[in-house]
């Protein structure tokens, strides 16, 4: 069967694409995750991979042309296939001979057996019949066949066209996620505001609690002029989780001091290497790698510990999938990279930077947010010595990196300067006990002190 | 102090403070007098103010309306009951042309403060001669303003500020209502125009209803109380100049809006309420279709159950309500 090559859809505010160049060529033989071609959007060059193994053919978009998103730019065939009726080439009479040889295929392809009935509807509802298994008397496609199809276009509307109430947008644009992939309760699978609700309930973590206001002196009585507002969108999300995770998980919390001498002098050292291949070296970067590196030997802390009936249930992972805390506006909202331990610095790199710009811009994906098994909230770039986080259930620990602080430091024989990290780890008490916690602050103060360990 | 009046009581008990207060003020129309009006509105006004301030006509809605125009113009403060709203359709050249426009033609130099009363709708079996609902036709037109009380307190109170208001108001009153009963504060408490009121509150849907579907949305909202679904109804009270502020706030609340009203729903004042309900901030919050109840495109039928199944009953609503609540559409 015939895949088609689409000009693919990065962002959720992307409307087209520009073809860079073919790396692949008109019938050439290519195979599932080849780069085919690149293209260019607003914002990056991206490389298109086959989605299937086969014979590039019927290219229709060359370098420089810009097109909407999900337009054919080509098709992948099998050998001996023909290319599908609609792909009358744009560049046919340019084109070298196998193009040609496609296009005088392409008509024998009309002679598809189909019934009166069903080649009419067809038309009609705009189906292509060489894409339909005909059911019918040798393989011919039948009135049942179109309607199944007509049926299942719409059951999954094309990409780009959620179906989504008002509500269910707004929601999503203030907590900056994508509709796609929420499942929707309304009408013909549109979303509601309580999907998009229940989505964000399920992947929005706890920062640190916010203070509460400072009481006025006692006899300031007068009424204030300011009026109250309801909580709402990725507020209101996040106000409910965290009074679950404070109301439901015995949270117990370690604090550790790192001397990070060595660890900046090596982030000095590798950032231009880091930065040559495409991403910064900040000290988020270097803490992730630390503890995605050594959480697999602390599997109680790369948990999931979820109630079921009265049973609570513990999941030990064996992949990281690592939640780091992004500050927005309007809140906070924590992308995931998924399996972080298989990471190198320089890719880990370059997926937190791309993660936290578009998780700014609001382009994450909604996958992109979820499942994460331990989560590491940072506010070192602000005068904070120290924190404490709240748990992200399910998960059972939360990292609380404060600010490194110049400090003296005995070396054995006197003081030194050195930059002084304060790290504290929330831990659920249910399914972390103190030596648990504590094994794991050491091993991780241990790398953060001699990051030579991370080559363990 | 207030007491339970009807709706008619509270007409009449407005109009003879207007007159008792203001010696401009005097009515006239067919049957109001001898009669006391086709539906004993204006009872007892003939013998308490007298022939002069309390004028029988002849049948013919052009001269009435025109009357009430130059009257107007002259400094008068005429009230005209036009029999059945049906017949106001005799009347449209002196109100479109005349009364709506003379104040911008003329510079500002005049004013036309009348107030035409008048019944509309369905439900007495009087056949589609007798049963029009004609608001929207003057909603249409600039220079007109049109109320439409729902119980005898507004009824009351917004025929006050009618009476009081500079231009001209079409008074539209329901033929249904006019028995109901209800609380009405006593002495002069007239009510501004322009002032949409909530008149029941809830967090699941905003049902917003003119005149008669206020009652009805009200008792819908019993029914749909026990089931757990809270609508709150919005009374827009006067159709024109709408006070919006009170509707986009219910919607963003609600997130869903059903709209009811009794006159056919094409070209009907549902359209324009949603039209202003979507092209509001309320946009964003709209959890589901902006939907519509309204009477049938049709004649009146003078079958009593045709007549019954072509305007929205209290069941009409509980069902329309409840799908847009549980199922969204």
């Amino acid at each position: 069967m015939a895949t088609p090559v689409i000009m693919p859809k990065f962002g959720m505010a992307q409307e087209e694409g520009t073809v860079i160049r073919w790396l692949k060529q008109e019938g050439d033989r290519v195979e599932k995750g080849d780069v085919l071609l690149e293209v260019m959007t607003d914002k990056v060059d991206m490389e298109v991979e086959a989605q299937a193994s086969g014979i590039l053919q019927g290219i229709r978009v060359g370098p420089g042309e810009t097109v909407p998103v999900t337009t054919v730019l080509a098709y992948i065939l099998e050998p001996g296939e023909a290319l599908p009726q609609d792909a009358a080439p744009t560049q046919a009479e340019s084109q070298a001979e196998p193009q040609a040889a496609a296009a005088t295929e392409a008509t024998e392809v009309s002679a598809v057996k189909a019934s009166p009935v069903a080649r009419r509807m067809a038309a009609e509802q705009g189906i292509d019949l060489a894409r339909l298994t005909g059911s019918g008397p040798g393989g011919r496609v039948t009135k049942e066949d179109v309607l199944a199809a007509v049926q299942a276009a719409q059951a999954s509307p094309p990409p780009g066209r959620v179906r989504a109430t008002p509500a269910a947008r707004r929601l999503a644009r203030e907590a900056g996620i994508s509709l796609d992939g929420i499942p929707g309760s309304g009408p013909r699978g549109r979303i509601q505001a309580a999907d998009v609700e229940r989505r964000l309930a399920a992947q929005v973590p706890a920062p640190a609690p916010a203070q509460e206001p400072v009481p006025g002196p006692v006899g300031a009585t007068t009424a204030l002029p300011d009026q109250a507002a309801p909580l709402t969108g990725m507020r209101r999300t996040i106000a409910r989780r965290l009074t679950q995770s404070w109301q439901t998980i015995p949270h117990v919390t370690f604090t550790a001091s790192v001397d990070m001498r060595q660890a900046e002098a090596l982030r000095q050292r590798l950032a231009p290497d880091v930065e040559a291949a495409g991403g910064r070296f900040t000290p988020t970067v270097l803490l992730a790698l630390a503890v995605a590196r050594l959480l697999p030997r602390h599997p109680r802390l790369n948990a999931w510990l979820q109630p079921q009936g009265d049973e609570l249930l513990l999941t030990q992972h064996s992949r990281v999938n690592l939640g780091v805390a992004v500050a927005l506006d309007e809140g906070l909202i924590v992308p995931v990279i998924h399996g972080a331990e298989e990471l190198g610095l320089a890719a880990l790199a370059r997926r937190i930077g791309d993660l936290s710009q578009r998780a700014r811009s609001g382009d994450l994906q909604p996958q992109e947010v979820m499942d994460g098994t331990f989560t590491i909230s940072n506010l070192g770039m602000f005068p904070v010595d120290h924190f404490t986080a709240l748990i992200n259930p399910p998960q059972v620990a939360i990292l609380a990196v404060g600010r490194a602080q110049m400090q003296p430091v005995w070396d054995g024989e006197g003081f030194q300067p050195a930059p002084v990290l304060r790290l504290t780890l929330s831990a659920d008490h249910r399914a972390v006990d103190g030596a648990v916690a504590a094994a794991f602050l050491a091993d991780l103060k241990a790398a953060l002190e001699d990051p030579a360990r991370l080559l363990l | 102090m207030s007491r339970e009046l009807t709706y008619a009581q509270a007409i009449r008990e407005a109009i003879a403070l207007a007159m008792e207060r203001d010696e401009r003020v005097f009515l006239f129309g067919e049957d109001v007098g001898i009669y006391g009006g086709a539906f004993g509105v204006t009872d007892g006004l003939l013998d308490r103010f007298g022939p002069e301030r309390v004028r029988d006509t002849p049948i013919s809605e052009a001269v009435l309306a025109g009357v009430a125009t130059g009257a107007a113009m002259t400094g008068m403060r005429p009230i005209l009951e036009i029999q059945f709203m049906d017949f106001i359709t005799l009347s449209m050249e002196q109100l479109v042309l005349q009364a709506a426009k003379l104040r911008f033609m003329l510079g500002g130099k005049v004013n036309i403060p009348f107030v035409l009363r008048t019944p509309a709708g369905a439900g007495t079996g009087a056949a589609a001669q007798h049963s029009e609902s004609l608001e929207n036709w003057f909603v249409h037109v600039p220079g007109i303003k049109v109320v439409m009380p729902s119980t005898p307190a507004d009824a009351k109170g917004l025929l006050l500020g009618a009476i009081e208001d500079p231009n001209p108001v079409i008074f539209v009153e329901h033929k249904l209502l006019y028995r109901t009963k209800g609380p009405v504060p006593e002495g002069y408490t007239p009510i501004p125009l322009s002032q949409t009121e909530v008149k029941r509150e809830g967090g699941d849907l905003t049902v917003v209803a003119t005149s008669l579907m206020v009652a009805r949305a009200l008792e819908a909202a019993e029914t749909l109380a026990q089931e757990g679904i809270q609508l709150e109804v919005v009374d827009p009270r006067t159709l024109k100049p709408l006070d919006e502020q009170p509707i986009i706030d219910s919607v963003k609340k609600t997130g869903r809006v059903l709209i009811v009203h009794e006159a056919c729903k094409t070209g009907g004042y549902g359209g324009e309420l949603a039209a202003i309900i979507a092209g509001s901030e309320a946009f964003d919050y709209l959890d589901a279709p902006i939907r519509r109840l309204a009477g049938l495109d049709m004649p009146v039928p003078y079958n009593r159950e045709l007549e019954r199944r072509m305007v929205p009953q209290v069941e009409d609503i509980v069902d329309a309500a409840r799908k847009l609540v549980r199922e969204g559409i």
